[in-house]
């Protein structure tokens, strides 16, 4: 069907070249308006037609429950859709930005002068030209140009905004900074130890903390039937997302900056530049639009000051996109962690009590970690009925690449242990894994391990309906 | 030789931050024809979120969902929001928009009322009328309500609301409170083949059934339940961003393995019957979560398929293998 689509579009448009370039007024055919293409001028243009109809379900009441298609989803496949690096504005120019090699060093010197001379360069800049030059969520632990100390390979120095991109790229190379490297530490369980290299020096890197205490874990255990132990660790990994981090800062004349950018996260992304740029926050316009994945990564400002500074700078719009090598380096990942279950059990297959200890490598800077480190904590026993507990976690700076917000906030990372806990535990009890959650499970009104009253809880169900679906029983070995 | 193997893993998921404030607020205006254009300070980053707010705005006031404008993002002219984090928008925006519609609706009862010679608590809004409760034949459009309240009257019908969802500060030395207001929950059901010869892992089906409340859009909560397992697959067997003296080594799509259409499974993506009272007409969330069981139940299926436990992820083929041959050895 698409195809044939297609074949008719194209044939189509032979029609209406031959009739507009070929054929003598007299002898054209009128074109029939309903098959008219339309020919929209982008870099490759692209032909359709735009008055398709209006698909049935949204226009149905009532709303909610339908399966209503999305307003953006024409304009992607359409290919109108308008990323930020789509966007082009009259004497826009193109920033990059410099990077560290070193995990951790003291920046002694950066001299910019080269660059400056080079080739379609309008300006440079570094940290200590930045008003605020610090951010962050929790703690504003993060300088958005390191001037004083790089904590890890992939935080920026400088800055340069030329006519092009290759201009601006040829220009980082002209950039001479001089570092003295300072002592690493890239292992959480090293880092956790008193005489550890500091990230943070002098603070200590174990930066967020959280403990979780209900009844009485240690009797608990002694007086299970079997108790269980095992470590579990998880991976750094990216969002990855099909669009990499990509803004536009213009100030104006007025002095008002207007900013288009792929944040998450407006309302919080304004507060962030109005500290960073010291700036009341009616000076700023921050406009986000159709994000191409977002998966926790864009949570938080990245170059958008840096943007904006070379942007006053200038008087030019002045753009910066993340080249992939850019978005694994220097954007956030998920926190690796590391993971101590211990867990008595009667021979029945119920939990007595479970004793949980998580370390996450906080990376270079706190970022969203302590969220991470929270929302892992809690939900780290799993969605069992569990009357004695003990959870500890705690994040900790290594000059690896910053942790932040990704999709599960942790969940995933306890998920993989608690789960794989519960079917060791199973197969050791000789009780079916799916019999074991179904024993253990929270049900309406169960209490959780901050004791808040649960309610319109459905794991019980969810588990039943996808041993169903699976065919769980059928499938038994 | 291949093995197949199955692993199951469920999960629970909070909505919204952890104890601090997340508030949304959202503006809902009425056009005169009955339209209506929702304004939004959050983000679509491709989740679909827009779409969901927009039938919520118009379930809200009686209307189809394509006559729902939305307007995102723009912090000169869209009401505050805590954003696309932390699997809140359908949740916390969502509960604003309705208050936000709940506002503008009542200004167009206030109008009908004389019209229709009734009090306007005796009006409720449905299929594009503002119609009598109990006597669904007497009505105006809401294009006619909405025309006389504004141009007749001179009281548009604009409404503004917020929300936070409710929470109870944690015990520093306990941890005990109340730090979200509501939780999903999932199972998900993992089929794979492994070869015991060179470690591969196959997945070749996952069940998925989430909870998210009252679906607003069961269409694009599938979406999410699909997306989310792809991600869940590359945490689970691929992906790691590796670092050698602090340095990583694979900062590209070449070296970074992650999932392909080819690598993902056959997939049966369904949501139980479910309704939180607390939430827009019942819904909840369904962002984070699809993502959280996946790799839980591609490891239980590895340990069914060759009986050898993977502490440590990514599962990649050189570790699988490393422990099937350790246990050979054992």
């Amino acid at each position: 069907m698409a195809t044939k689509t297609k074949e008719v579009l194209e044939s189509k448009v032979k029609d209406s070249e031959i009739e507009d370039l070929t054929a003598p007024d007299s002898l054209k055919v009128p074109a029939k308006p309903a098959l008219k293409p339309v020919v929209v001028p982008v870099d490759k243009p692209v032909v359709y037609p735009l008055d398709l109809p209006e698909s049935e379900i949204r226009l149905r009441t009532p709303a909610v429950g339908q399966r209503a298609s999305r307003p953006d989803g024409r304009l992607h496949g359409l290919g109108q859709t308008q990323y930020i690096d789509d966007m082009t504005f009259p004497h826009m120019i193109f920033a990059k930005i410099l990077r560290s090699e070193h995990a951790h060093a003291k920046i002694l010197s950066i001299d910019t002068s080269e660059a400056e001379a080079m080739p379609g360069v309008l300006a440079t800049l570094t940290g200590s030209e930045i008003p605020v030059n610090s951010f962050g969520p929790t703690l504003q632990d993060q300088p958005v140009l390191a001037n004083e100390i790089v904590r890890h390979a992939g935080d920026g120095v400088a800055a340069v905004a030329a006519l092009t991109e290759q201009q601006a790229s040829d220009a980082l190379t002209k950039i001479k900074v001089k570092y003295k490297p300072l002592p690493t530490v890239f292992d959480p369980l090293e880092a956790i130890k008193d005489d550890a290299p500091k990230v943070h020096a002098p603070r200590s890197n174990i930066y967020a903390s959280k403990i979780i205490k209900k009844g009485d874990v240690e009797k608990a255990l002694k007086e299970s039937d079997q108790v269980f132990h095992k470590q579990f660790k998880t991976q750094m990994v990216e969002h990855v997302p099909l669009e990499p981090h990509s803004s536009v800062a213009m100030w104006d004349a007025n002095g008002r900056v207007t900013i288009y950018s792929s944040l998450g996260r407006i309302t919080l992304g304004r507060d962030d530049l109005a500290r960073t740029l010291g700036k009341p926050m009616n000076k700023i316009r921050l406009v986000g639009t159709i994000v191409g994945g977002n998966f926790g990564g864009k949570n938080e400002i990245t170059t958008e000051p840096i943007l904006a500074m070379l942007s006053k700078k200038t008087g030019r719009p002045v753009k910066g996109t993340f080249t992939r090598g850019d978005e694994f380096i220097s954007s956030t990942t998920r926190h690796p962690f590391v993971m101590d279950y211990t867990t008595g059990v009667k021979k029945d297959g119920q939990i007595l009590g479970r004793k949980i200890r998580l370390v996450l490598d906080g990376g270079s800077y706190c970022s969203w970690t302590s969220t991470t480190l929270g929302k892992g904590g809690i939900l780290a026993a799993g969605p069992y009925n569990i009357a004695n507990l003990l959870v500890e976690a705690h994040a900790v700076y290594t000059n690896k690449t910053t942790t932040g917000a990704m999709r599960g906030f942790g969940a995933p990372q306890v998920c993989f242990a608690y789960e794989s806990h519960m079917d060791d535990m199973a197969h050791a009890l000789g009780i079916d894994p799916l019999e074991m959650r179904l024993r253990n499970a929270f049900t309406e009104g169960s209490v959780s391990p901050t004791g808040q009253l649960l309610q319109s809880v459905a794991i019980k169900e969810s588990l039943q309906q996808a041993a169903e679906r699976f065919g769980w029983k059928e499938s038994a070995k | 030789m291949k093995k197949r193997g199955r692993g199951i893993a469920c999960m629970w998921y909070p909505i919204g931050f952890t104890v601090a404030a997340n508030p949304s607020a959202a503006t809902v205006k009425i056009n005169t024809d009955g339209t209506a254009t929702l304004l939004t300070g959050t983000v679509e980053t491709g989740q679909g979120a827009l779409t969901v707010l927009g039938q919520i705005a118009a379930e809200t006031l009686g209307i189809a969902t394509d006559d729902v404008h939305v307007v995102s993002a723009d912090t000169d002219a869209t009401p505050m929001d805590t954003g696309a984090i932390a699997s809140r928008t359908t949740y916390v925006t969502g509960n604003a928009i309705i208050k936000a519609a709940e506002q503008a609706r009542e200004i167009l009862f206030e109008a009908a009322a004389p019209m229709l010679s009734v009090k306007p608590e005796q009006l409720e809004a449905h299929d594009r009328k503002i119609q009598v409760i109990g006597f669904p034949q007497q009505y105006k459009t809401i294009g006619e309500v909405a025309h006389h309240s504004e141009i007749v009257i001179g009281r548009p019908a604009i409404g503004s609301g917020s929300y936070n969802p409710p929470t109870v500060e944690m015990d520093p030395e306990t941890g005990q409170g109340k730090p979200f207001s509501t939780y999903v929950y999932a199972t998900q059901i993992a089929d794979v083949e492994v070869d015991d010869e060179t470690g591969e892992v196959e997945v070749l089906r996952i069940v998925a059934i989430h909870d998210c409340g009252t679906p607003i859009n069961p269409m694009l909560v599938e979406g999410q339940i699909q997306g989310g397992i792809s991600m869940g697959i590359g945490f689970a067997l691929q992906e790691e961003i590796l670092f050698k003296d602090g340095k990583q080594v694979n900062p590209n799509l070449t070296n970074y393995i992650m999932p392909t259409s080819l690598d993902m499974p056959e997939l049966e993506v369904d949501m139980v019957d479910n309704y939180d009272p607390t939430g827009p007409f019942g819904a909840k969330g369904a962002g984070e979560p699809t993502a959280v069981p996946t790799a839980a139940a591609i490891m239980n299926a590895i340990y069914d398929a060759v009986g050898v436990r993977i502490t440590s992820l990514p599962a990649t083929s050189e570790k699988v293998l490393s422990a099937i041959l350790e246990q050979k050895a054992a």
